[in-house]
């Protein structure tokens, strides 16, 4: 789709108005965007050529864009206009992307739910009753109602590979170091990876080519060689390896879900795949989540110290310094940002550390290694991305508080963010008219062989460009 | 002597991060902070005696170091753009009183 | 009743970098507010740290300098807090694993040199500049990121004059390598200096104090001096000495309370994810090694062995790095090296101050320092006339010239003398007549007028052996 688009080079402006008008129109029933951008200035500067020359695109709001407001979903940034560009912001710039919207997303990335944006939860075009999940949301759902073909997301424990099983399209996590972060507003460092939805597995692997490569301002960004992904494209899969996530497949809670990715993996061995059901200790699995939880929120509290009122972001009233950063972040976060920071700013503390930030440290490098030993013998690890179809916004459940149970199935995605290595998510099958995906893990930098088994699975799903008609 | 994990202790700890909690807020990380520890007992199961911690996903060191030249400067307008008010190029505050 | 005094000291020194610790701005001292920064210094959502590679070199000259073992593997960790002057709310420092360990610096004391043991050496970044005026705080970011380290010594100090003797021995060192302006006195040399003290013997380690606010190493000795005798009256009167941040007050010489301790802050700190672990190669610390200017204890040496110049000019000389610097340029044109000392030390030293500058920034021209220093050798003019050509020396002026100009040639022509020895003495018979007589003070009368004839520019040696000779053959 993408690369069609670029060849259409007459296209350009009417795609681009065509894409806005959308968002606009789309706007009321999804609340998915935060800014609106004018692509006017875009249009003029475009380069001559470019992999996604006049394509038009949408960034999470926590990609710094100069000049334009970048909220990352949280009131105390709903006046933050950058200074300076995302290193991923100017790349697109450079392909020719013309960027349209801002995109809603949790506070500070810091949810799976997309409902504690600032401005308002963000729907999910197949169903408007429903969430698009979380953090990278309103970047879901424009791609999903088919406003753009490739939007911008984070990844911290699953918040673009979520949203893309509920919203109905793929959703990419590369590995840790493949694209810059460099100018993407946090949530946790050692868990943050940029991420992108499109609606098919090429238009996935001319992104990457974008997005993809070294940048010296990031010290943790990988000097490996990009490959050329679209031309590495190939949907043979014989003799693969593939592992099948058997304690996520049992923690399903929707048996539709179960049946449909049996079919699925039957479907793989017909083409050739071995597929092979493949048990993780449980206790391991059991542990995934609160050492997420415990890592994310340790870095999130000190990630989020910056913002404090004085050189940027919605200053309150106060006396003094400390009355203006108190004011200044009472108001500026939602309760569920504060009590997070204040179990992560506990699990710091000298006297804890040990018995919980390095604790979970610890079981993070197990979890690895268990992840390490199945990809030892596997070329892949697949199971079910979500355990059901995207909730209703207003279940009054708190999907974000921290449950009494760890559901592994509803959180297992984070073994990718723990480990760095290439995830992805992409449609499998619907349930009650609402998507539902599949998850792909590979080793580290080994994209493109996850785009490979990802490219026969949508060959087998026949669900490639699929547009949410919303009602 | 563990401090009681009381409402009041975690509005010292927020006032530590510079924000405040509502009664509300403040009880309702009490509650969270039991479900903590029912998740810290999950965590616990994993044996990790001999484990290292591991802070980055991939731990092969690096050599790259930036060359000390100046590569990036932005003016002062530019550096006040996101405050509403500046004196001849600083940042204010009300005097912190000590 | 005794004391034993333990002093412990740290010290922050901005390294000498073109830009920040962890971004490509500039650093800076005395640039227009908030215009060397760029959106890593100020904080901004999203930025991430780059380490700068000559900060870490400066950082391991540093701790060779100083005879530290190395880390290798350069590892960083967030200090956790919040205060205006700290844009992310964290500062980047080396925590668990500080680049140096175990070195020592070695100072004079009166009982002879002594080692002082430095525990470690980290980097880290510096804060913003605040300025409190009545009624607003002002911050300036341009000092924000600047690349330390921090100097962390043994208490193996006990006294004042210890205290100023290490930090004098680490300014030397640390400014003839490089590594830092070390100017305390425009806080790119910082000094918080630990101080207890408790009854001779008892091996108990009293509570400390920490003073800050000194800017001069002066005021180092001055501040642990008065705080020794402070807590001994404290302890002498039976109260007890609290743990606070004291600074020194410049005017009254005393030590004033800035705030107690209440316990240890819990800095909360982790490894940087953001910064990989980053592995120095052997090779390059080891170039790094192999090309370290010259130490001043090497250089103290060097003089003595080289140029036979006293312990008290050598002392002087390497105080100053400039002005042993251009010592030894001037002798590169001359082998007069003590008498090139004596003329920096004494004539031009004085012209500097007098006209406030320093040797680096000064006209004088080294050749021409070493060309007066021969005119003085061979005869052409004599030292009180050089004297005469201080100021057109230090105007750029080639000391021929101005000798020339200033008609300050010395007349060591024979023929010339002469003919006015025997002048004077021919009017003045009576001289010749005391001489005879036993009156040696004829002589320098002669002598003088001779010199007057010539203006003072007869060469004085020549007149008085020929004043002599002639004085003998006439009364023979």
């Amino acid at each position: 789709m993408i690369a069609e688009m670029v060849k259409d080079r007459d296209g350009v402006n009417e795609r681009v108005s065509e894409a806005v008008e959308k968002a606009h129109a789309l706007q009321e029933s999804l609340n998915a965007v935060i800014t609106f951008v004018d692509p006017a200035k875009q249009l003029e500067e475009m380069p001559e050529e470019g992999l996604l020359r006049g394509v038009p695109i949408a960034l999470k709001d926590n990609v710094n864009t100069k000049g334009i407001l970048t909220t990352a979903g949280s009131r105390i940034l709903s006046n933050y206009v950058p200074i300076y560009d995302a290193e991923i912001a100017v790349r697109l710039q450079k392909a020719g992307a013309i960027n349209i919207a801002k995109a809603s997303m949790d506070e500070l990335a810091m949810g799976g739910t997309n409902k504690t944006a600032y401005i308002g939860p963000c729907h999910n075009p197949w169903d408007t009753r429903r969430m698009t999940g979380g953090s990278s949301g309103g970047s879901a759902a424009l791609v999903a109602a088919g406003v753009v073909p490739m939007a911008i997301g984070s990844d911290t424990g699953d918040s673009v590979r979520k949203p893309a099983s509920y919203c109905g399209i793929v959703g990419v996590k590369p590995t840790y170091g493949r694209i810059s972060r460099y100018g993407i507003i946090p949530y946790a460092s050692s868990l943050d990876h940029v991420g992108y939805f499109t609606r098919n597995i090429k238009d996935a692997c001319v992104t990457l080519k974008v997005l993809a490569g070294r940048d010296e301002r990031d010290m943790t960004s990988s000097f490996k060689e990009v490959p050329d992904y679209s031309a590495l494209l190939n949907s043979d899969v014989t003799g693969k390896k593939i592992a099948i996530l058997k304690n996520v497949v049992d923690g399903v809670s929707t048996p539709e879900i179960v049946t449909m990715f049996n079919g699925l993996a039957e479907k793989l061995r017909k083409r050739g795949a071995i597929v092979e059901e493949y048990a993780f200790d449980e206790a391991l699995m059991r542990a995934i989540l609160p050492a997420y939880f415990i890592i994310a929120n340790c870095e999130a509290t000190s990630n989020h110290s910056n913002l404090d009122g004085i050189r940027f972001g919605v200053r309150e009233d106060g006396a003094d310094m400390a009355e203006i950063m108190t004011n200044s972040r009472t108001k500026g976060f939602c309760s569920l940002i504060r009590r997070r920071f204040v179990i992560g700013s506990y699990g710091l503390f000298e006297e804890n550390q040990e018995r919980i930030f390095r604790k979970a440290q610890k079981v993070r490098r197990k979890i690895v290694e268990a992840l390490d030993e199945c990809l030892k013998e596997y070329d892949a690890v697949i199971a079910p991305a979500a355990g059901t179809i995207a909730p209703f916004i207003d279940d009054q459940a708190d999907q974000d508080a921290l449950g009494e149970e760890s559901v592994v199935a509803e959180n297992y995605m984070a073994i990718a963010n723990f480990s760095g290595y290439p995830s992805l998510t992409q449609p499998m099958g619907f349930v009650d008219g609402c998507p539902v995906g599949v998850n792909i893990t590979c080793r580290g930098f080994e994209e493109v062989e996850m785009f490979n088994i990802a490219k026969a699975i949508e060959e087998e799903t026949g669900l490639a460009d699929l547009v949410a008609e919303v009602k | 002597m563990e401090e009681k994990k009381d409402r009041e202790y975690f509005r010292k700890l927020a006032h530590q991060l510079m924000f405040d909690l509502s009664d509300e807020e403040a009880d309702g990380i009490v509650k969270e902070f039991g479900e903590l520890e029912t998740q810290m007992s999950l965590l616990d199961q994993v044996n990790t005696d001999d484990t290292e911690e591991m802070i980055y996903p991939f731990e092969q060191a690096t050599s790259f170091l930036r060359d000390d030249v100046v590569t990036n400067v932005i003016s002062q307008a530019d550096a006040m753009k996101n405050v509403k008010k500046n004196l001849e190029g600083h940042f204010v505050l009300p005097k912190v009183v000590k | 009743m005794e004391y034993d005094v333990t002093i412990g000291i740290e010290i922050h020194c901005q390294l000498k970098t073109d830009t920040k610790m962890f971004s490509g701005a500039p650093t800076s001292f005395g640039r227009k507010a908030n215009t060397c920064v760029n959106e890593i210094d100020l904080g901004m959502p999203g930025v991430l740290p780059e380490v700068n590679r000559e900060a870490v070199k400066k950082a391991v000259m540093a701790c060779t300098a100083l005879h530290l073992d190395i880390d290798p593997l350069v590892k960083f960790d967030r200090k956790n807090y919040y205060y205006s002057d700290l844009p992310k709310g964290f500062q980047i420092t080396q925590q668990f694993h500080p680049i140096g360990r175990n070195g020592y610096v070695e100072i004079e004391t009166a009982e002879g040199k002594k080692k002082i043991r430095i525990n470690r050496i980290h980097m880290e970044e510096d804060t913003a500049k605040q300025f409190h005026l009545t009624k607003f705080s002002l911050l300036d970011f341009n000092r924000a990121g600047t690349p330390l380290i921090e100097i962390v010594s043994e208490p193996d100090m006990h006294s004042g004059e210890e205290a100023e003797a290490y930090v004098e021995a680490l300014r030397q060192t640390l400014y003839y390598i490089g590594v830092s302006d070390c100017r305390m006195e425009e806080g790119s040399m910082r000094c918080d200096t630990n101080v207890s003290i408790s009854p001779k013997g008892s091996g108990v380690l009293g509570t400390k104090n920490e003073i800050k606010n000194l800017n001069s190493i002066s005021h180092i000795g001055k501040a642990v001096n008065y705080e020794i005798e402070r807590q001994k009256k404290l302890l002498e009167a039976g109260e007890k000495v609290l743990q606070e941040t004291r600074r020194f007050d410049e005017k009254s010489g005393e030590t004033v309370l800035m705030r107690r301790k209440e316990g240890n802050v819990d800095y909360k700190f982790f490894p940087e994810p953001n910064i990989f672990p980053i592995r120095l190669s052997d090779e390059w610390i080891k170039d790094i090694q192999d090309n370290m200017p010259e130490l001043p204890q090497a250089r103290k040496e060097r003089y003595k062995s080289e140029y036979g110049l006293s312990d008290h000019d050598i002392g002087i000389l390497i105080s100053n790095k400039e002005m042993s610097d251009y010592f030894e340029t001037v002798t590169k044109f001359t082998a007069n090296a003590k008498s090139a000392c004596n003329w920096l030390l004494s004539d031009i030293s004085a012209w500097l101050n007098t006209h406030e500058t320093t040797i680096d920034q000064a006209q004088l021209n080294p050749e021409n320092l070493a060309k007066l220093i021969a005119m003085i050798d061979d005869g052409k003019i004599s030292n009180a006339q050089a004297k005469k050509l201080v100021d057109d020396l230090m105007a750029g002026k080639d000391p021929e010239t101005a000798a020339k100009e200033k008609g300050l040639e010395q007349v060591s022509d024979t023929g010339a003398i002469a003919a006015m020895v025997n002048e004077v003495m021919d009017a003045n018979p009576q001289a010749i007549e005391d001489f005879r007589n036993g009156k040696s003070r004829a002589v320098g009368f002669i002598v003088g007028q001779v010199m007057k004839k010539s203006r003072g520019q007869a060469n004085p040696g020549m007149v008085s052996r020929m004043v002599n000779e002639e004085l003998a053959k006439r009364i023979s």
